[in-house]
């Protein structure tokens, strides 16, 4: 190759390429030679058929029969390499998948360790503590509510009491008022009721329509 | 070698059918324009037949060169200097000093790498090996561009996605044959 398009290698970089990438490749290579190899055997099996279909023409009976016997043995190879060609895809997915899986164990013990870091950071005894704590201090803080609560005098109550009713005033005084004219005269009297039904009406047919 | 029946839906520009595109022209500017028609023309040929290489030789009587038509040839001077222009731009190299053979790429070799990377993304070939055999003509690239792609060109390409940091190319036996190896691609 000329100067022009140059072959300048880059530096490899070998740490990308794993133990299990070269791997896939080996297994991907001999499935790409599989393949051309069934391409050839293709070739000449459509050669052969073409071969023993001349020689038939020709009334070379033995011969084309000699042919077809080889075809057929080609045909039987195919069928092995297809079998083989299975193998390796999936001897593949295997490797790849078993990678994928690698990896997920990998992220879940990152997560465990994180998870193990944290707990050793915060002790059950230091969490039993800190909520007895944190009881003892409501406790403490309930008491003083109590004391609070009850340094309320008699005094204190009334003018509470006070300022309720004060508020309640206020809210009946915001209130409409009561429409002082009186509602104009309604004509129940004219409305013509029917009349209630004296006959007995039967059984009632609910929906019998459609169903027999 | 290229035949009728390939060449069948190939458009040819309607320079084609003009005698004087065939002569190369005095004024330099004319010129200009004629050559640069020439290099498209040329491109897009190959690209029709899906050739990477050019022998001017058999170019000469090619109908890339020769208008049956039209009775008209492209005279071997004006051949190479349609070639060299595309040398010039970097899609042209030639393979021996008598300028007899060349490869040509009618995409450059960053185009192509785009385009085969955009593959492996979208197919999820991220982080996986392909053999180059599986690209050039693998069942999974048939209606990709790249799909019998030359192993040279394919070459080129990767090697731009390695500078790049996309791609790693490697081999378990360096000393096989030409588009035995494989790529790895990176995310």
């Amino acid at each position: 190759m000329g100067a022009l398009f140059g072959k300048s290698k880059p530096k490899e970089e070998k740490h990308q390429i794993t133990e299990q990438d070269r791997a896939v490749l080996g297994l991907k290579q001999q499935r790409d030679k599989l393949q051309q190899y069934q391409k050839r055997i293709k070739i000449s099996l459509e050669q052969e058929r073409a071969f023993a279909k001349d020689l038939v023409k020709q009334k070379k009976v033995d011969k084309a029969k000699l042919l077809l016997k080889k075809k057929r043995y080609y045909e039987s190879l195919l069928e092995k390499t297809d079998g083989q060609l299975d193998g390796l895809e999936r001897m593949v997915n295997d490797v790849e998948f078993a990678k994928i899986q690698v990896q997920v164990v990998e992220r879940l013990k990152q997560g465990n360790e994180c998870l193990d870091r944290m707990h050793k950071m915060m002790s059950i005894e230091d969490v039993e503590r800190i909520m007895d704590e944190t009881q003892e201090a409501i406790e403490y803080q309930k008491q003083i509510d109590e004391l609070l609560g009850n340094t309320l005098t008699d005094e204190d109550e009334t003018a509470v009491l006070a300022e309720l009713e004060q508020i309640t005033q206020q809210e009946l005084q915001n209130l409409p008022d009561v429409p002082a004219a009186s509602l104009p005269a309604t004509t129940t009297e004219d409305v013509e009721l029917p009349d209630v039904p004296t006959e007995d009406p039967g059984v009632t047919k609910p929906c019998s329509i459609g169903i027999i | 070698m290229t035949t009728a029946k390939q060449l069948a839906n190939f458009q040819w520009p309607w320079q084609y059918d003009f005698p004087p595109f065939f002569t190369i022209q005095p004024n330099v500017e004319t010129q200009t324009k004629q050559i640069q028609a020439w290099c498209e023309l040329v491109l897009d040929y190959q690209k029709h037949i899906k050739s990477y290489a050019i022998d001017v030789q058999e170019s000469l009587s090619s109908p890339l060169f020769h208008n049956a038509k039209i009775k008209r040839k492209l005279p071997i001077d004006g051949v190479y200097l349609v070639l060299n222009a595309l040398k010039d731009k970097g899609l042209l190299e030639w393979q021996d000093k008598k300028m007899s053979r060349a490869l040509l790429m009618w995409r450059s070799a960053e185009e192509w790498a785009k385009l085969i990377f955009n593959w492996a993304e979208r197919s999820g070939m991220t982080n996986t090996v392909c053999t180059l055999y599986e690209l050039q003509l693998g069942n999974d690239v048939k209606k990709e561009e790249f799909y019998e792609i030359e192993t040279w060109v394919l070459k080129r390409a990767l090697r731009v996605l390695e500078k790049k940091g996309k791609a790693v190319m490697f081999d378990i036996q360096p000393n096989d044959n030409d588009n035995s190896g494989g790529v790895k691609f990176l995310s």
